[in-house]
């Protein structure tokens, strides 16, 4: 499911490419599952063609779907390659922080910084 | 919300296994357009049935043959039968349309639902079968030698042919206007509305009567006992899909998941 709050301060278009990539990556969305058009999908949120489709071009650059012409938008299996490529790189991650003796709670910070989240106390 | 809108949408929520979902003006305001419009549709249908009955009467009292003024009279009823249908549809769109541009949070699928899961397989393929053995009936009584009969075969075909197209067209809408949903529950009513609009559209009302009531000439024949049987084996056949087939809910749900 889609939800989109016209009183939440992240921009619909976000919003909307934000829950489809967690969709796509934890596999609600299975590999090959063909997306609703621009149109339709923008009918549906009551948003413009263009909120859609920039969501939906971000995607693409970001592999996680592909456009067939005219036959629609499809997920695609890079979804399941962004998360093994995630996987493989905290290990790498965990190794570097392990050898140089920094304190787990601090690697997380820096984790959490690197992806612009707030550290949690 | 007025209070009779507000129990009838309880009853409608609760006979739809959403007991625990709230009945709120979005859901009242789309469930009574639908029923205003299906009333109306139903007046529109019998009208339809009078006015053709009547024309093919009065050209039996005043002609020997059938008339081209007939024939053009009957077209022009089922043309109008079909323009008064898309109104009504396009009326309900219209309302769910004000009623989402409402909602402050929307909701959709990220996958679009085919016909096979709107409609089901049995429903359709009960209207494919109704619908061709009443062509059927229609065009092999053609031959006979009786004008009247010829003439209500032609009525029969106009009147299918036409409402055949109606309910393609009609489907098509039904399966591509818009969610309307402000959460999960309305969103699941939003898809049971969907699987009963398209259900009540392949319902065949012209596919039974048209034969039985047109389908008369100078003496009886094979062609009246056809009819009623068609009439017979399609009610029968309409009840065990009904019994047999999940509940609107159940089927809405079952899309659901597998999106």
């Amino acid at each position: 499911m889609i939800v989109i709050d016209a009183a939440s301060p992240t921009p619909p278009y976000e919003q909307l490419r934000a829950q489809l990539a967690k969709q796509i990556q934890d596999r609600s969305l299975a590999v090959g599952t063909r997306l609703p058009t621009v149109r339709r999908l923008a009918a549906d949120l009551g948003l413009a063609v263009n909120t859609v489709g920039r969501a939906y071009r971000e995607l693409e650059e970001a592999g996680l779907i592909e456009t067939r012409g005219r036959a629609g938008s499809f997920v695609t299996a890079a979804g399941d390659q962004a998360l093994e490529q995630a996987h493989r790189a905290a290990r790498d991650y965990a190794t570097i922080i392990a050898r140089s003796g920094i304190d787990p709670a601090e690697a997380i910070r820096i984790v959490q910084a690197a992806l612009g989240h707030p550290a949690t106390p | 919300m007025r209070q009779a809108e507000h129990s009838e949408t309880r009853r409608w929520l609760d006979q739809h296994g959403l007991t625990d979902a709230e009945s709120t003006p979005l859901l009242a305001t789309r469930l009574a357009v639908r029923r205003r419009a299906k009333l109306a549709g139903d007046v529109l249908l019998a009208a339809f049935l009078i006015g053709a009955a009547l024309t093919h009467t009065l050209s039996r009292l005043t002609d020997a043959a059938y008339s081209w003024l007939s024939l053009l009279l009957l077209t022009a009823l089922v043309v109008g039968l079909l323009v008064a249908q898309w109104l009504l549809r396009q009326w309900v769109r219209r309302v769910d349309r004000r009623a989402g541009a409402q909602l402050p949070r929307r909701v959709a699928h990220p996958v679009g639902f085919g016909w096979s899961a709107v409609l089901g397989r049995p429903y359709a393929v009960f209207t494919v079968a109704a619908y061709t053995g009443a062509l059927a009936l229609a065009v092999s009584v053609l031959p006979v030698s009786d004008p009247v009969l010829r003439a209500g075969a032609a009525v029969v075909l106009i009147g299918l042919t036409g409402a055949g197209a109606g309910i393609v067209m009609q489907l098509r809408q039904v399966l591509t206007s818009p969610a309307v949903a402000e959460d999960e529950a309305s969103l699941t009513a939003d898809v049971i509305m969907r699987v009963e609009d398209a259900r009540a559209l392949v319902m065949p009302s012209l596919v039974w009567s048209l034969p039985a009531i047109f389908l008369y000439g100078e003496s009886l024949g094979w062609w009246n006992a056809v009819a009623i049987g068609l009439v017979v084996a399609g009610v029968v056949a309409f009840g065990l899909i009904q019994t047999r087939a999940a509940a609107v809910g159940a089927t809405a749900r079952q899309a659901m998941i597998v999106r």
